[in-house]
């Protein structure tokens, strides 16, 4: 669609500026994440789809895409129920401390992965604050899937949270007050009205904090023990596969794993327009 | 006081405080059985506290609720079976209107083909059956608040609570809707507390009618009663126009600036007009040519406005040392007769009645 322009609006031609813009930024993106991002398929693809096919159904690459989506799951879960009770909690009674609080659920994010993943095996490991009295029975955290799962909710531990309680402060009290008059209890009330009032900012909650999840590393190289078949997550099978100079075998991880954000982040997008509506 | 048996509601004594400051001062009234009351008060004077109050949205300092000669005071909201109309109708934003209205009746644990038959007669009542399926974010505001009236109905509270539920609606919904109330509530025979700062709304609907000014009930009574014989200058100005002058009461005289006066209603108890006493007349109680019994003199028409069926006029008591005194007087045109004065003439000045306040 082109408009005729006078004279006065060409020279400062408004088109031209944004042209360059959106190229710059275009540009500045191309060697940064585009090809990056890009070589991923190009390399899947180079050799044919059957290889890459054959590379994705290797039996460890199957099972560690099982335990990524598995273990992120079980983390997205628990940290749904909690993000909603803090949430909850937090928003609607008003009590000393509750800034303080905040930042403390917050605090998760800010501590590097690897640390967190330090911070877990001080604990539960063999001679750990707690890990040394189940060292006496048979049960076993670290190394384990258990391990997984704790430290993907620590990492993720505020996101859902982050989404809800900006929800939760924004919805008129006004209808929990009309639900109370109208005879429902606090939890009807909440079931009822506050809950299907949230439903986007939960799945959006849950959204990031899978995607956030399912391509942990840092503290899970240092509590799953990387075991094949085992405790090996997706992209610990990147990690290993590379060191192991299977290129073909991490690439095929890598493009489903790449996939998957997208897939995310797009169903987030949609999500989005559809509460700004 | 009203008699406290067979009433719906006793509100005694009823305080409360927000941070350092009372909003609510010994707050006390009651309605009747089927009795509307309308509570009227500006912004902040205190009314929505009193029905949040009422409604068990908020916990009273002191004082006590009684709805139906059952202390509800500490009784949670959602058991003291009310109904209770919001400003902004605080609609379920995600459930339909039908799921709206047959909320109640569902966490009572109503079947739902009774659930369906409430719904629909509503529905019905308030004439939006094709709006059923519809969410209230797709409805006009009157219609919003309709649904709202509904939900409050659906499961039969012993009394409904109305705050302000028009103050967000355009004035013509506003004038439709009021009327649908009313006949509504005649209807129904259901007790209800009527919140507005709106006094020809409180007039029309309240069989009763409190003013409120700032956590203090200022007078309590019929509309009649409150508007031809208020007790206080607040509620003389508050209910429509009044005019107000400081006068001087000596033996049996009231005296008023300019050596003009009036005589002392008989039996008008001296202690009552204790302090500073004021003249209130009304401008419809101001009588304007002929031979007045009660003779303010002679007054200078400073102004005339006309506003459909009503004239105004405002008129100067002049003569004096101090300045003068200007009244405002309304008649009908049908009242005008042959008095047609115009600005600037002079003509006799009475009062078909009026009242002495004290302090």
């Amino acid at each position: 669609m082109r408009r005729r322009r006078s004279d006065s609006q060409r020279r400062t031609d408004p088109g031209l500026t944004r042209v360059t813009g959106v190229s710059f930024i275009l540009l500045a993106m191309l060697p940064l994440v585009i090809l990056p991002l890009s070589s991923i398929f190009i390399f899947g693809l180079s050799k044919g789809a059957g290889h890459f096919w054959q590379a994705l159904m290797a039996p460890a690459a199957l099972f560690s895409l099982r335990l990524s989506l598995m273990t992120s799951a079980v983390a997205t879960a628990c940290n749904l129920v909690f993000g909603l009770i803090a949430a909850y909690i937090i928003s609607r009674y008003q009590f000393r401390g509750s800034n303080a609080l905040m930042v403390v659920i917050s605090l998760p994010t800010a501590i590097p992965t690897a640390v967190a993943g330090f911070a877990l095996l001080l604990l539960w490991g063999r001679s750990g604050l707690l890990g040394q009295f189940l060292e006496e029975t048979e049960y076993q955290i670290m190394f384990t899937t258990a391990a997984i799962i704790l430290a993907n909710i620590f990492v993720t531990f505020p996101l859902a949270f982050g989404v809800i309680k900006p929800a939760l402060d924004n919805l008129d009290r006004g209808c929990e007050d009309a639900a109370e008059t109208i005879g429902a209890s606090r939890w009807q009330t909440f079931r009822h009205v506050v809950l299907p009032s949230l439903r986007e900012a939960i799945l959006t909650g849950a959204l990031l904090t899978f995607a956030r999840s399912i391509g942990e590393f840092g503290s899970t190289i240092l509590v799953s023990g990387n075991l094949a078949m085992r405790t090996q997550t997706a992209p610990l099978y990147i990690f290993t596969k590379f060191n192991e100079g299977d290129i073909e075998g991490a690439n095929a991880i890598a493009a489903v794993l790449a996939i998957l954000s997208f897939v995310i982040f797009t169903l987030i997008l949609i999500i989005r327009s559809r509460l700004e509506k | 006081m009203t008699d406290d048996k067979g009433a719906a509601l006793v509100v005694d004594g009823l305080c409360k405080r927000y941070g350092g400051e009372m909003v609510l001062d010994r707050i006390g009234f009651s309605i009747a059985e089927g009795e509307v009351l309308a509570l009227l008060g500006h912004s902040g004077s205190g009314k929505t506290t009193t029905l949040r109050l009422i409604a068990g949205l908020e916990v009273p300092d002191a004082g006590e609720i009684s709805l139906f000669g059952r202390r509800v005071e500490r009784l949670p909201a959602r058991e003291r079976n009310l109904g209770v109309i919001f400003q902004n109708y605080a609609l379920f934003p995600r459930m339909t209107v039908a799921e709206n209205i047959a909320f109640g009746l569902r966490i009572r644990g109503i079947s739902r083909a009774d659930r369906d038959r409430v719904v629909a007669d509503l529905l019905g009542m308030i004439g939006l059956v094709e709006q059923r399926e519809k969410y209230p974010s797709q409805l006009s505001g009157g219609q919003q608040q309709r649904v709202a009236i509904a939900r409050a109905l659906a499961y039969r509270p012993a009394m409904l609570l109305f705050d302000e539920p028009f103050s967000a609606l355009d004035p013509r919904t506003r004038a439709g809707l009021r009327r649908e109330i009313r006949s509504l509530l005649r209807k129904l025979r259901v007790p209800a507390l009527f919140i507005t700062h709106d006094q020809e709304e409180a007039m029309e609907l309240g069989d009763q009618l409190a003013i409120l000014n700032r956590g203090h009930l200022e007078q309590i009574g019929t509309p009649e009663e409150v508007y031809s014989q208020p007790c206080t200058e607040f509620v003389a100005r508050f209910l429509g126009a009044a005019n107000i002058v400081d006068v001087v009461i000596s033996g049996e005289r009231i005296i008023l600036p300019g050596e003009r006066w009036l005589p002392l209603p008989a039996g008008m108890p001296l202690a009552a007009i204790a302090g500073s006493p004021r003249l209130v007349f009304r401008p419809e109680e101001v009588e304007l040519g002929g031979t007045p019994r009660l003779s303010l003199g002679v007054g200078r028409v400073v102004e005339i406005s006309f506003s459909g069926p009503v004239e105004w006029l405002t008129i100067a008591l002049d003569g004096l040392s101090e300045g003068q005194i200007l009244i405002k007087a309304c008649r009908t045109r049908w009242e005008s007769g042959s008095c047609r004065p115009s600005q600037g003439d002079l003509l006799p000045i009475g009062l078909k009645s009026f009242r002495v306040l004290g302090e």
